[in-house]
């Protein structure tokens, strides 16, 4: 039947089902093709992060991808459709633009006993931004954040320099079985590395100047309603089939939850917390 | 406690799994079977088809039967993947990885059996090289061979989303990009397998020799051709359905919410309804045309035990208008039991049709001087048919532990169950 074989003569049959058969090929094969020269321009580009944020992002539970406005009321549902980056968000700057923010009428958030100073940004991955008069920002974790791991086991901080890039890898951090990347807030250019000890991680030079840099971190009025649905995601986190660990009404989280909670899967829990799944 | 066994870093984060020496111990019978498979298959390879009970006369028995049935209930991978990406039905996406590996295991198990049934496996190639122009077989050849091979590249995702290996950047990012292109691959699937699905039942409507199995049909297609189609489209989710629940009993945990499962059941139900309306119609044409035409009576058929008419009552019956009814009726769907027995007898009424197509119809005499063949398998057929069924679940055990096969086992791990959700899934 095919052609180049003894006694093969054409007609119609041949030609729809040769035809249909090598399209098919043509097919399967050039979607193969298509996948490994985007994948070898992404690679080339240093897309990696942002694809692994993607990917992540995509991993996570539908209530965990919720849009920064439903926290505030704005809206009842709505899934987040730019993985957390609202710098390119059209309807994040229409309701910006139809009603700001109110200011924060303290200059710190007492939110379940976690002090969340107002002073700075914060993003959904529990890293806090903080602008210095240096043009700088400093990078720290937020207090629930710091609490959940406590004091780390190791560290892998990058070398200053290094460029990191919004919800891309900011640092690593080990805390008994679990092992988590903690997300860059900004785009830049790490000019300084601190640790747990110094209260801050990484000193960066954003990439963007200005206000545009943050527009895609949480702030001000946004803050408590995120932390308690934080508490609340912790509080389901922790709640494993054969989890005992249940959080009393009233009380205020402890320093280091993990050393008080050893029974649970941290590792699944970080995971969880640091939008890593 | 969470696990702590050595191959944690390779299971998906925040999913519990039991401990790898329980895993090797479930898996350790299976391996077994498939050895002592694998050595029966070898015999039939090494010397010859004469280790098996078939003939010229009984050319095709548990083998093509095989075949003929993990194809149909493999069809759940395609259908799934029709729906979800081509017509957007996103509940699916909770069972899709789960599709795309049974439909692998079907499809490599069907092509591994057809190896050695083909008895001289090395000479396999010809039939691409020199094919058969006149044979529907050709046209089944090439669509499994090319569906097999969309499958294997359905399945690299799901192997490169594994926890370890997308920590290589050249993995995480091809895994992406494919992932995005997927729709085309399942487009691809579904042309393929709604003609091999339906040149398998063309198979037998066309063998004017074999009166019992012929049929009329729309142009060169024979109303098998149709029927093949519909019912594979028909089991395929109810398989998919089966091996969840069955899955969620033995793993003691929640995969998917019942809703999607409803939706299989509901999908599968109104697909059957058709396929049990189109047989009817087909059966009663057969019975007062095609075959008097042919010069047999239909109940001439059914006189040779045990073969008898009980069978067809069952196929349509039984096996068909029952289940279409407990998949249907969304009272009953909504209890497990139900749901589960309505998918249970779907997925055993394509079986039992593939049995009557291939070994009722090879058995019946159609010549005066022929006579009444029984046929018994063989242990070394047997033996590699259980190599299959071993294979599928080695297969499917390693991909459930390693690979993210229901994405919503996070999400419900966390959530209470409802009240008739409970049943579903044994204890926790």
């Amino acid at each position: 039947m095919l052609p180049w074989n003894y006694g093969f003569h054409w007609n119609t049959g041949h030609i729809v089902f040769l035809g249909a058969f090598y399209l098919v090929l043509m097919t399967v094969a050039a979607t193969l093709i298509a996948a490994a020269r985007r994948s070898r321009k992404a690679l080339v580009e240093h897309r990696v992060e942002q694809i692994a944020w993607h990917a992540d992002f995509h991993d996570l539970p539908a209530r965990d991808r919720a849009c920064r406005h439903v926290l505030t009321g704005e809206f009842k549902s709505r899934e987040c459709p730019n993985a957390f980056d609202c710098r390119e968000c059209e309807t994040h700057a229409k309701l910006i633009e139809r009603h700001s923010l109110p200011a924060a009428e303290r200059p710190e958030e007492d939110i379940f006993g976690m002090a969340f100073p107002l002073d700075r940004y914060y993003h959904r991955g529990h890293t806090w931004v903080h602008p210095e008069s240096d043009g700088t920002v400093t990078v720290g974790l937020d207090e629930l954040g710091a609490r959940l791991l406590g004091k780390p086991d190791g560290l892998d901080l990058p070398p200053a320099g290094a460029h990191v890039e919004a919800n891309g890898t900011a640092f690593r951090i080990r805390k008994g079985s679990a092992d988590v990347r903690i997300l860059a807030p900004v785009d830049g250019e790490v000019v300084e590395t601190g640790g747990p000890d110094r209260g801050w991680y990484l000193k960066i030079r954003p990439a963007q100047a200005g206000e545009a840099a943050f527009r895609h971190l949480l702030r001000g009025a946004e803050i408590k309603p995120w932390v308690a649905r934080e508490t609340e995601r912790l509080q389901l986190a922790l709640t494993g089939p054969a989890s005992t660990v249940t959080m009393a009404d009233g009380g205020v989280l402890v320093p280091d939850i993990a050393a008080t909670c050893p029974q649970a899967d941290w590792d699944a829990v970080c995971g969880e917390m640091f939008l890593e799944p | 406690m969470p696990n702590q066994s050595i191959d944690r870093p390779f299971i998906t984060r925040g999913v519990a799994r039991c401990s790898g020496s329980k895993f090797l111990l479930w898996m350790a019978p299976w391996t077994a079977l498939l050895l002592f498979g694998l050595y029966a298959a070898a015999l039939c390879l090494i010397k010859g088809l004469n280790q098996t009970n078939m003939d010229n006369r009984f050319a095709f028995g548990l083998w093509i039967f095989l075949d003929l049935t993990v194809i149909a209930l493999g069809a759940g991978a395609f259908f799934t993947g029709f729906l979800l990406y081509i017509l957007k039905v996103d509940e699916l996406r909770a069972v899709i990885n789960s599709a795309v590996v049974i439909g692998l295991v079907c499809y490599s198990g069907a092509v591994c059996v057809l190896a050695v049934d083909v008895g001289q496996p090395l000479r396999a190639w010809f039939t691409f090289w020199y094919p058969n122009v006149h044979s529907m077989l050709t046209e089944v050849t090439f669509c499994i061979s090319c569906y097999l091979t969309v499958l294997a590249i359905e399945y690299v995702p799901i192997v490169l989303r594994n926890r370890k290996l997308r920590q290589i950047p050249g993995f995480l990012v091809f895994e992406f990009e494919l992932h995005k292109l997927i729709y085309v691959l399942a487009g691809v699937g579904t042309f393929l397998s709604f003609f091999h699905q339906g040149s398998l039942g063309g198979l037998y409507g066309v063998l004017r020799g074999r009166p019992f199995a012929f049929r009329e049909g729309l142009a060169v297609w024979p109303s098998t051709f149709f029927l093949f189609i519909l019912s594979a489209a028909a089991v395929g989710p109810s398989f998919i359905l089966l091996t969840t629940w069955l899955v969620q009993k033995i793993s003691h945990k929640r995969l998917v919410r019942p809703e999607v499962l409803q939706l299989l059941g509901r999908i599968s139900g109104s697909l059957l309804a058709l396929y049990v309306l189109a047989k009817s119609i087909d059966t009663l044409v057969w019975i007062n045309r095609t075959s008097p035409e042919t010069g047999f009576q239909a109940w001439q058929y059914y006189s040779w035990k045990p073969f008898g008419s009980w069978l067809l009552v069952m196929e349509i019956g039984i096996f068909g208008l029952l289940p279409t009814l407990m998949l249907l009726t969304p009272q009953l769907r909504r209890r497990t039991g139900w749901l589960v027995t309505g998918a249970s007898l779907a997925c055993l009424g394509a079986a039992l049709n593939r049995f009557v197509l291939t070994v009722q119809t090879l058995a019946l005499p159609t010549l005066s001087f022929d006579r009444f063949l029984s046929y018994t398998p063989s242990w070394q057929e047997t033996g590699t048919f259980l190599a299959v069924v071993a294979y599928g679940v080695l297969v499917y055990s390693f991909s459930f532990r390693y690979f993210q096969l229901f994405p919503q086992e996070r999400e419900l791990k966390v959530e209470a169950p409802a009240v008739e959700e409970q049943e579903l899934v044994g204890r926790y």
